[in-house]
């Protein structure tokens, strides 16, 4: 599991700490995977959308979620994994 | 006339938007965590991997 936003090291950290995710946040600084994984069109959006991927182990897309609620994205991932 | 409603209807329907699809190769990544430590896609091969993309960091979800 890895979280990924466009957010600094310093502010992933202290989202990781408030929360005590025990998996990694990535920081896309640069944005250019979050353009690559669609949830940015462009670099100059705001903000990335809620999207979930499974990664296949050959590193395949196997599942695609894109959900706006937190809820029921996670219960999404749950049915489908 | 009914097969295009239905496209365009799916292209269309509120909230969704094109994403990557199952069976495509996901693009490599070569990140920074909120450690500061290297993280690789391509390091990760082997296992699955879940990747979560949320707005924001400290915001409900």
């Amino acid at each position: 599991m890895l979280g990924i936003s466009c957010d600094s090291v310093e502010e992933n950290r202290a989202f990781a700490e408030k929360f005590g995710f025990e998996f990694p946040l990535l920081c896309d600084t640069t944005r250019a995977t979050s353009i690559a994984y669609k949830a940015l069109d462009h670099a100059e959006e705001s903000y990335p959308r809620r999207f979930t991927y499974v990664i296949s182990p050959e590193g395949r897309i196997e599942t695609a979620i894109d959900t706006q609620d937190p809820a029921a994205q996670a219960g999404e991932l749950l049915k489908r994994l | 006339m009914k097969l295009l409603k239905h496209i365009f209807g799916e292209l269309f329907r509120k909230g969704r938007r094109p994403m990557l699809r199952a069976g495509e190769t996901a693009p490599d990544f070569d990140l920074l965590d909120h450690l500061g430590r290297r993280v690789r896609l391509g390091e990760l091969r082997g296992r699955r991997v879940v990747l979560w993309f949320y707005p924001k960091a400290d915001t409900p979800g």
